[in-house]
């Protein structure tokens, strides 16, 4: 019967049709070339030109994090089992879909809509309110990222350049912009948050709840960097670099 | 005389043959025993016990059987590289290799505790990226090892953790640092690990 179902909605999917732009990799440095470490593309291309004041705010994230988030995920975990953090994880994620397919949509990307859609739809019913990933584990639709981040830059509107953001961490002018119309786009959703401090404070309750689910991994990767700033800074960008290949993703789960 | 000349030609065609170049190692296969080993290390109870100098001199002369980190360091530092003395370029390598070395010590349960599967391996020339899935319970992490071949063997030069390259990381923030402090900048990191670590190996 879910092979059945599967089938289904894959033939779905393929009705839908994929005119989704070429693969950036065609024209992209392979790993195995030695060109590929004689430049950071994204840290060249993407200026920083408020680096003192980027510094600056990462220092405030950090005494943030380390003072104030990581102690209150941590008793946070302690309280919740894994579980539920997940299932709280899958709600909010859930909720976030309509804005994803919109996303996929305008960048033509209607195979990955199509499966954002299905994600939805079968999380929203068979997940119970999308509180169960019903989906990805028994359909195998992995969760696919789109937001107007990535929209305007397949529309050919540059990153402007590098921002610290408080609490939010590293992006650039056009992520910020994207990731501000993104959430304020999901305020609907909100029908329970009567104030923007009832908004802030859910959005404060994700952030807890998606950093309780990845404890420590902070501290593991400052502890052995050189520059911190310059770290989260790269990383970023090889981070959105890799979320974005979505032709032929590296981190291919099925190896 | 025809079977004589045969059995020459065929004596000929297998004496070149045998100059020719041998098969390409399997980069696949020379990588999973050297990961088993590197768990059993980090599974053995006594290295727990151990001083951190010892375990990361055991995990360095361990790792070092597939890791070439001169190759490494070679491309972390860029340019400056080539202006460095042999002596220089050594000294870096073997503390770089020691400041890779706390990435395991630091973390042997997490890595102890997860289960480790190989996938598509993808080769060019003297070039190979070798893709592996560290998986647990709860999540995946796919880490792939690029390696080059030096003689029959194939050596890691570069690590990517979920899509994000080590190197070139490291490559940034090594970026804004001048050529006679990057030894000394690596020496001030390992002193500052090696306290840490072994405040945490104090605490109960």
């Amino acid at each position: 019967m879910k092979t059945y179902l599967r089938v289904v909605l894959l033939l779905c999917l393929a009705l839908c049709g994929n005119t989704a732009q070429a693969t950036e990799s065609s024209g992209e440095t392979s790993v195995l070339d030695d060109s590929f470490y004689e430049s950071t593309p994204n840290e060249d291309t993407v200026p920083d030109p408020f680096e003192h004041f980027n510094r600056l705010m990462f220092e405030v994230n950090d005494v943030t994090y380390t003072w104030v988030m990581e102690p209150v995920a941590s008793v946070y975990s302690r309280t919740l089992p894994e579980d539920i953090r997940q299932v709280a994880d899958n709600f909010c994620y859930n909720l976030q879909e309509p804005v994803r397919f919109i996303n996929a949509l305008l960048q033509l990307r209607f195979s990955d809509a199509g499966i954002v859609l299905t994600r939805f739809a079968v999380n929203t019913i068979g997940g119970v309110g999308g509180l169960g990933d019903v989906a990805g584990t028994e359909f195998g639709f992995k969760r696919v990222e789109a937001g107007l981040g990535e929209t305007l830059e397949y529309w050919g509107v540059g990153d402007g350049f590098y921002l610290v953001m408080p609490v939010l961490g590293a992006t650039t002018l056009r992520e910020f912009a994207g990731t501000t119309v993104d959430g304020l786009s999901m305020t609907p959703y909100y029908f329970f948050a009567d104030s923007w401090r009832e908004g802030a404070a859910i959005y404060m309750g994700r952030r807890v709840n998606n950093l309780s689910l990845r404890l420590g991994e902070y501290e593991g990767l400052k502890q052995l960097t050189i520059d911190p700033y310059a770290a989260l800074r790269d990383g970023y960008f090889q981070s959105r670099a890799q979320s974005r290949k979505h032709s032929a993703p590296r981190t291919d789960d099925k190896l | 005389m025809k079977t004589v000349l045969h059995s020459l030609l065929i004596l000929v065609v297998l004496s070149f043959a045998g100059t020719g170049r041998a098969a390409t190692p399997n980069p696949t296969e020379q990588i999973k025993p050297f990961v088993s080993k590197v768990v059993d290390q980090l599974k053995d109870p006594s290295f727990k016990k151990d001083t951190v100098d010892n375990r990361i001199d055991k995990i360095v002369t361990l790792v070092s059987e597939r890791f070439d980190f001169e190759e490494m360091s070679k491309r972390v530092v860029g340019k400056p590289w080539q202006r460095l003395t042999l002596a220089q370029r050594q000294e870096f390598a073997t503390l770089f290799a020691k400041l890779l070395g706390h990435v395991y010590i630091d973390k042997v349960d997490t890595y102890v505790a997860m289960k480790i599967e190989f996938g598509k391996e993808q080769l060019k020339g003297d070039r190979a990226e070798v893709k592996t899935m560290f998986v647990d319970a709860t999540k995946s992490i796919p880490v792939s090892y690029v390696m080059i071949l030096k003689g029959d063997k194939w050596m890691a030069y570069d690590v990517f953790v979920e899509g994000i390259s080590l190197v070139r990381n490291y490559m940034e923030q090594f970026k804004g640092i001048q050529q006679d402090k990057l030894i000394s900048t690596l020496e001030i990191k390992l002193q500052e690990l090696k306290a840490e670590s072994e405040r945490k190996g104090a605490t109960p």
